[in-house]
């Protein structure tokens, strides 16, 4: 399952649109539905170590490397326990285990604040679900809006992908990207706009 | 028909992870509601995957693999799966005005057995609730049918949703679904349309400030209480 890679102006490397074939999203239906022990240990060897880099590599420290070695224990320690729900018809392997690992931070950046009433606290994964209903789209409109995604992604700027990826990787909101870059609040959010469009383009809504 | 939704940057933010708590309760029910934007999530939870898949892989500690299994093991499907769903729909049922809720906010009402309806005014009531967090107050509000709240501005952001009747302001109207936000200095005065109680759920991230005449004496009601 070797995908050929290509780098963008950040040296971020995105799949090719050829190579896309969801083989993982396979994978993981089988550890869902069979419980496969096997097709686990595959599925957590090619995206633990993205998981790791996501939030910890030469170009992000948006997580010190104790606390992103934890990270990719506890999110795939959920894909395990979740997988019997995952369905490839909504959402590829990658898209699914982003919202997990996106929902198992949200709660541990929770935890590592001092917190008085946990009682009152909704589930993380109630504010963010990660089995959300969409429109009966068709699988294959699914594919193509995650395809082109992938795709627009390497071809944008590197300003406006610099600050996507601080919003994803790094968990900053527009106005600390804006202090942190000296940038306009209003800058950062017209390369995000920008940025959107452009991956959105072929996609129609 | 929802007319008015979170703009692309505050779903990216909510999308991100990186929205606060406060106003995510408030764009994850709209969303729940807005078939539009859970398009538009779902496209960006895609973007998330796409970056995901794009990472630079880093080495995982020796025997990651093998001390996740041990883990596994010691946690039989069952037991994990139990705690995952909170059951929705109990000890709601007494309260007709809370029907017809998004899903999150039957869970945010579940956490807050101890919720009560206090008066404001005379035509606005609110029901404050704990949400685990201390930046905004996060609460329904039911202005009464017909009426109107003082002209007030806004000293923080508030972020509103639209859950039964309709209220307009010099805006437009805003209806069931609807997500409407304050920025901090605009002024407004919104009226609950005739035919129904106007019912919003909202996170306020500092005081409502009341201007004019009538402030002078109903500030001191609206008094902050975050969580």
């Amino acid at each position: 399952m070797a995908h050929r890679q290509r780098h963008n102006s950040n040296g971020i490397a995105v799949k090719a649109s050829q190579d896309y074939k969801d083989d993982w999203s396979r994978l993981l239906t089988q550890v869902g539905t069979q419980r496969d022990r096997q097709a686990f240990e595959r599925v957590f060897r090619h995206f633990a170590p993205l998981i790791k880099g996501f939030h910890h590599s030469r170009s992000t420290q948006a997580l010190n490397i104790e606390t992103a070695d934890e990270l990719v224990q506890e999110v795939m320690l959920k894909v395990w326990h979740k997988a019997p729900r995952f369905d490839q018809g909504k959402a590829s392997a990658s898209t699914w285990i982003f919202t997990i690992m996106r929902n198992c931070r949200i709660d541990m950046l929770r935890r590592s604040q001092r917190h008085q009433n946990r009682d009152s606290d909704v589930d993380v994964a109630d504010i963010w679900d990660e089995n959300l209903e969409n429109q009966p789209l068709l699988f294959l409109q699914h594919k193509r809006n995650e395809r082109d995604i992938a795709d627009g992604l390497s071809a944008l700027p590197s300003e406006q992908s610099h600050i996507l990826e601080k919003a994803y990787m790094e968990g900053k909101s527009h106005s600390e990207i804006s202090e942190e870059l000296r940038l306009p609040l209003g800058t950062v959010k017209s390369r995000v706009r920008l940025a959107m469009k452009k991956l959105q383009a072929r996609f129609v809504r | 028909m929802i007319r008015h939704h979170p703009d692309e940057n505050l779903l990216l933010e909510y999308a991100s992870g990186s929205l606060a708590r406060g106003p995510s309760l408030v764009v994850a029910a709209h969303v729940q509601m807005c078939a539009d934007c859970r398009s538009h999530f779902h496209t960006l939870n895609n973007l998330g995957g796409s970056l995901l898949n794009g990472s630079p892989a880093q080495p995982l500690q020796a025997n990651a693999f093998e001390r996740l299994m041990q883990r596994i093991n010691q946690t039989p499907d069952k037991v994990a799966e139990k705690g995952e769903d909170t059951p929705i729909g109990e000890q709601i049922d007494q309260d007709p005005v809370l029907e017809h809720l998004p899903r999150v906010l039957y869970q945010l009402l579940n956490r807050n057995p101890n919720r009560h309806w206090k008066s404001l005014t005379r035509n606005l009531q609110i029901c404050r609730l704990k949400s685990g967090q201390n930046d905004y107050e996060v609460a329904f509000h039911r202005l009464r049918s017909g009426s109107g709240l003082p002209k007030h501005d806004h000293r923080g952001q508030e972020f509103a949703l639209v859950l039964n009747g309709s209220f307009s302001d010099h805006r437009g109207i805003y209806g069931r679904g609807d997500f409407v936000l304050c920025e901090p200095g605009q002024v407004h005065k919104p009226i609950a349309t005739q035919d129904m109680d106007c019912l919003c759920f909202s996170a306020v991230a500092a005081p409502v400030a009341l201007t004019g005449i009538s402030g002078l004496f109903l500030n001191p009601l609206i008094s902050f209480c975050p969580g």
